[in-house]
């Protein structure tokens, strides 16, 4: 025996089972506040979010619900059919009425033409490259802008129907209109409209053109109401029929979307319909997204998630993103260890130590099963590879290496290195010319590839690497060659060794690896080598240093079954619960999980493979899964903040704000978009101003009540997982002022008026005491002048004179005039401390003075005092006033028979108190100081308003004193 | 395209004289008003010449005005420049409006209708094609039409010198009142 075994390939009939079936498909029932609406197109603006235009009006959807769109005006019901976004990022919407609308600061307001509205139902809109927006109408032909005015396109121009149903723009800037008469083709030339129509006599299968969309290239997918779908090139006006339609038998096409090689198809009576390349087939994926018949929309997500209305409901599909193969029944899934992905797209699974291979041939996979004599039922099966010359390569348990044609089915065990006999292989990988097997008990070789190696038979070169240190008698778990033919060494608990130009360079924990148990390697686009460890993550090594990402970056389980590099640069490490994607640009993670359709992900190294394309294929409990992301999608969510609202009313959140003291309570509605799963988000929030820590929340809204005057910034961010270093963030700033009564300039002028008023206040009870103090010292001053003329040896002098020329001619007069003498002393010392006294007492002081003077000048000297006795008690007067103006009186003027004095006394007009005499002028005058009289308007001053009057004609000498009512 | 219904219509009358024809209404009183809104000057001036034809069928129709006629300037001088400079009357001694309905009208029922006419408006001689707005009342068998439209200086070649430009708006404002019947 040589050694060739002929494997017993055993045909199976096709499987029942088909196509691809779709994942994770979510759908939405069509209701907003327990009112069914149906919605009659789709739209996605540029930041992701998805519109609905509705017989309810215009409605937000985030994934999770809708939200309607009101205008400004409330109680407005009207049936939105078209929704656009132009250049400058404003949202227009059309509706059945004919009318359009505008979406300012989040409410919609109606925007009114001089030419007046359509009065049929808008379609579509397009904005060609003069930037002019175009609106097709359904039944009154083409509109568009242009230089301030709307005008029309219709019959006249040559338009062939004026039922629009949708317009496109080509690469040149023409605009392609879908009409019941073909397609049209629109062009303004010098500003006027010129309209070609291609119909059947073009190519055009149909006359009746239900949507245009773009293939790329200046081409155009047009369907049509009978005949499906073809490829209009608008360069060079060829119209492609794809070879399918030839047995088109699904109806009207409603919609259509391309979405990387496919083209979907909605369909008024059969679901959806899918084709992968213009030769191919149309698949019919009923059974797959459980829609019977009428689709109404198609829109692709940001994320690659396809999206369909029906009259009811709103359905997402993964669409491309993720495929499932049900090529073999669940109940094999435990055995399965090895999948392998061969060079036309085949499956091949192992079972029972043997291999079954799935091939797609016309519309159902067929099974062929392979079997080795050579291995027993309890062989198991851990690696499969296919090498350059399309042979397959087993790695088993203890039966070492076959290698199987599996076009002839000849196998043979690898006999090359004795130690294949009975090795345990952990892994078969391998690139260009070499295959790479690792394994227990010193299993490290290297098989190089070579065109004789075509039949199996031929001898393989190899080279074992089980002398190395570090490697030798260790498990290698996996052995991978990379792009710059580098041999790289995954150990069991002895880090990483790599062959380079034939030297060895170890990696272990001397050199920060956390952890030396190393499972598999990969290399991605930019040449970095990507490997995953037992239990601390995976490392990015780019030749000089490590870098490492664990669950802190977002790594959902440690676990890691394999690592991929995915056909468009991201890391795909598998685990059990399906996929987590790291884009090596911004290194964030994404997942695909159970939400997404899959379950139970198969934990065996080899039983994760890459088809042609590079799409990673998983092997799950209810069929193998394919990942084929789709390119220019994103992977994270977008922060957007919906709506900033104050005391519950909207304000503009496109430009910072600035609010009284009083507008202090706002609210903040956010979203981090993700269709994909939009209920995984975290939330980041922080409000700069009032706290610099950042919030973590699982919720769309947070209020801040009664913020303090000061200047504020909302940021927000979300994840889908708690690694926030590089999440798209969302601002809104704003500024709330101070009340009047704060502002720095209020505050400084009160407090000057404050002080100012202290001042005067301060400055006028000074004044009240000074006047006091000035009341106390005239009196002072004035008692001290009485006294001082009392006092006065002239008085004393005169009153004795008198005095003796009384004693011994009339004894009791001089004793009455002694008597009167002391009173009028004992009259100062009484009434000196008062500030007035009442006229009644003055006057009694004053009748005592003037008795001692009468004694002396007799009948020459006379008082007339005429004031009633009710006015004595009513008036007040300074004490000894009027005895010093009598005094005065009798001082400076003569008095003698043939000059008598009169001095009167009496009120005028009773408020002001004569003192008058007639002047007699004296031949020698007595000295007098002259400040008794000052004395008296200076205690006046103090004590009234009013001023003393002092009148000297020559005749009569007249004090007038103002009446005193009350004590000052 | 769009060939000159002018004289379409006109000759279509001449040969009215047949009984049964299409209905074709015409201008029995009309007068169009034109207004200029500038910072420094209110300028106003109607003709009641306004001339124009309609043919309900096929809902086709044709207005002109003599510039001529226009009367009501502030001033004589106003209006020679008015005529003179500005619109050189001599040269484009008409303007006019023809064109076809857009929406359907039935003419032989009462009521009030909210139409729009597009069509060629041509003043000093340059044509622009122009939706307009119109606002119909028919009440026994006549038509009356009132309307009100913005025309834009530029859009018809008409320029005036920088000096006068706070006296005359770049966008003039005209109203059109016409009661059309069934001839």
């Amino acid at each position: 025996m040589t050694g060739i075994c002929i494997a017993l390939a055993i045909c199976c009939v096709a499987i029942s089972q088909s196509l691809a079936q779709e994942l994770g498909s979510k759908s939405f029932k069509l209701f907003y506040d327990n009112e069914p609406f149906k919605i009659n197109c789709l739209y996605k603006n540029t930041e992701g979010y998805i519109y609905a235009g509705t017989t309810d009006g215009l409605y937000s959807f985030d994934g999770i619900g809708f939200k309607k769109n009101n205008f400004s005006k409330p109680g407005i019901k009207d049936t939105v059919t078209a929704i656009f976004q132009d250049n400058s990022k404003q949202l227009w919407a059309g509706f059945k009425s004919g009318r359009l609308a505008k979406k300012t600061n989040g409410l919609l307001e109606y925007f009114e033409m001089e030419e007046g509205n359509p009065k049929a139902a808008i379609t579509s809109f397009v904005q060609d490259k003069q930037n002019n927006i175009w609106f097709a109408s359904n039944g009154e032909g083409i509109y568009y802008f242009a230089n301030k005015h709307l005008y029309l396109i219709n019959a006249e121009n040559g338009l062939s129907d004026l039922h629009v149903r949708t317009l496109a723009l080509t690469a040149n800037g023409d605009v392609l209109a879908a009409t019941d008469q073909g397609i049209n083709i629109c062009r303004l030339v010098n500003g006027k409209a010129q309209v070609k129509v291609i119909g059947p006599k073009n190519g055009l299968p149909d006359y009746y053109v239900t949507s245009i969309v773009a293939a790329g290239n200046n081409s155009f997918w047009i369907g049509m109401q009978e005949k499906g779908f073809c490829l209009y090139n608008h360069s060079t006006g060829i119209i492609t029929i794809p070879p399918a339609m030839q047995k088109w038998s699904y109806g009207q096409v409603n919609d259509l979307l391309v979405s990387q090689k496919s083209l979907w198809i909605a369909t008024d009576e059969y679901g959806l319909l899918k084709q992968n390349g213009m030769d191919a087939p149309v698949d019919v994926l009923n059974a797959a997204t459980g829609i019977q018949n009428k689709i109404n929309n198609l829109l692709q997500d940001n994320e690659g998630n396809i999206w369909m209305s029906t009259n009811t409901e709103l359905i997402a599909i993964t669409g491309n993103k993720l495929k499932l193969l049900p090529v073999y029944p669940p109940e094999i899934f435990e055995t399965i260890h090895a999948t392998l992905c061969d060079y036309q797209n085949n499956i091949w699974i192992c079972s029972n130590a043997g291999l079954i291979k799935y091939s797609f041939v016309d519309g159902h996979y067929v099974e062929k099963k392979y079997s080795f004599p050579a291995l027993n039922s309890k062989t198991d099966i851990i690696g499969l590879y296919q090498d350059l010359n399309h042979n397959i390569w087993i790695g088993t348990m203890g039966k070492g290496i076959l290698v199987l044609n599996p076009e002839t089915g000849q196998s043979r065990s690898l006999k090359e290195n004795p130690l294949l006999q009975n090795a345990s292989i952990l892994s078969i990988t391998g690139r260009g010319n070499t295959v790479c097997a690792g394994g227990l008990e010193g299993v490290a070789m290297i098989f190089n590839i070579t065109e004789k190696n075509k039949t199996i038979t031929e001898k393989y070169s190899f080279t074992n690497y089980n002398d190395i240190e570090n490697v030798g008698n260790n498990y290698i778990y996996n052995v991978y060659k990379d792009s710059r033919g580098r041999i790289w060494f995954g150990t069991d608990g002895k880090g990483i060794t790599v062959l380079e130009n034939g030297k060895l360079t170890t990696y272990n924990k001397t050199n920060g690896l956390k952890d030396d148990h190393i499972y598999t390697f990969t290399e991605d686009k930019d040449g970095n080598i990507w490997f995953n460890t037992e239990g601390a993550g995976i490392y990015r090594f780019d030749g000089k240093s490590f870098k490492n990402y664990t669950t802190t970056d977002g790594i959902s389980d440690l676990k890691i079954t394999a690592l991929k590099t995915g056909p468009l640069g991201n890391i795909i490490m598998v685990n059990k619960k399906g996929l987590d994607i790291l884009n090596t640009k911004t290194g964030t993670i994404s997942y695909i999980t159970g939400k997404q359709g899959i379950a139970d992900v198969s934990t065996d190294m080899g039983s994760v493979a890459q088809d042609t394309a590079g799409n990673i294929v998983i092997t799950t409990h209810k069929g193998i899964v394919i990942y084929a992301p789709v390119e220019n999608t994103v992977y994270q969510p977008r922060t957007i903040i919906e709506n900033v609202q104050l005391f519950l009313t909207d304000v503009d959140k496109n430009v910072s704000g600035n609010y009284r003291y009083d507008q202090n309570s706002f609210q903040f509605n956010f979203t981090g978009l993700y269709y994909s799963t939009p209920d995984e988000v975290h939330y980041q929030y922080k409000l700069d101003g009032l706290d610099t820590a950042w919030v973590q929340t699982r919720d769309r809204t947070v209020t801040f009540p009664k913020l303090q005057p000061g200047t504020y910034k909302f940021q927000v961010r979300s994840s889908l997982n708690e690694n926030f270093d590089v999440a798209d963030e969302a601002t809104y700033e704003f500024v709330i002022e101070k009340p009047v009564w704060k502002r720095f300039w209020f505050i400084a002028l009160s407090l000057l008026v404050l002080l100012a008023l202290f001042y005067w206040y301060i400055k006028r009870r000074e004044k009240q005491v000074k006047k006091v103090q000035q009341l106390q010292q005239e009196k002072i001053q004035f008692e001290f002048q009485v006294l001082r003329n009392q006092v006065n040896p002239h008085f004393l002098f005169n009153s004795f004179n008198t005095l003796i020329s009384f004693i011994e001619e009339d004894p009791a007069m001089a004793v009455d005039y002694v008597e009167k003498l002391s009173s009028f002393f004992r009259n100062i010392v009484n009434y000196r401390d008062q500030d007035v006294i009442s006229l009644e007492e003055e006057i009694g002081i004053l009748k005592t003075y003037f008795y001692l003077q009468q004694k002396r000048h007799g009948q020459n000297l006379t008082l007339n005092i005429s004031i009633s006795e009710e006015q004595k008690k009513l008036i007040f007067i300074p004490p000894l006033t009027l005895q010093l103006l009598i005094e005065n009186a009798i001082k400076h003027n003569a008095v003698s028979k043939e000059t008598p004095l009169e001095i009167k006394i009496y009120l005028e007009n009773n408020d002001m108190l004569v003192i008058k005499n007639n002047i007699n002028p004296k031949v020698s005058r007595e000295p007098g100081t002259g400040t008794g009289l000052q004395n008296i308007v200076k205690r006046y001053n103090l004590l009234s308003n009013e001023d003393v009057s002092v009148l000297n004609d020559g005749i009569n000498f007249t004090v007038i004193l103002p009446v005193l009512n009350k004590i000052d | 395209m769009f060939k000159r219904p002018i004289i379409l219509l006109f000759t279509l009358i001449l040969f009215s004289s047949n009984a049964s024809a299409p209905a074709l209404y015409s201008v029995s009183s009309g007068s169009i008003t034109f207004s200029s809104d500038a910072p420094l000057e209110l300028v106003r001036a109607s003709s009641n010449q306004l001339k124009g034809i309609f043919d309900a069928e096929k809902k086709q129709f044709a207005f002109s005005v003599n510039i001529n006629s226009f009367k009501g300037f502030n001033s004589q001088l106003q209006q020679e420049h008015f005529n003179e400079n500005y619109l050189e009357s001599n040269k484009f001694p008409r303007a006019s409006f023809e064109g076809k309905i857009i929406e359907d009208v039935d003419l032989k029922k009462n009521g009030y209708y909210n139409i729009r006419a597009k069509g060629n408006l041509t003043v000093h001689g340059v044509t622009q094609e122009r939706i307009i707005k119109c606002e119909l009342i028919i009440k026994n068998n006549i038509v009356s039409v009132k309307s009100n439209f913005t025309v834009l200086l530029a859009d018809h070649n008409i320029t005036i010198p920088k000096v006068v430009h706070e006296k005359l708006a770049s966008e003039i404002k005209v109203e059109v009142k016409a009661d059309l019947i069934d001839k």
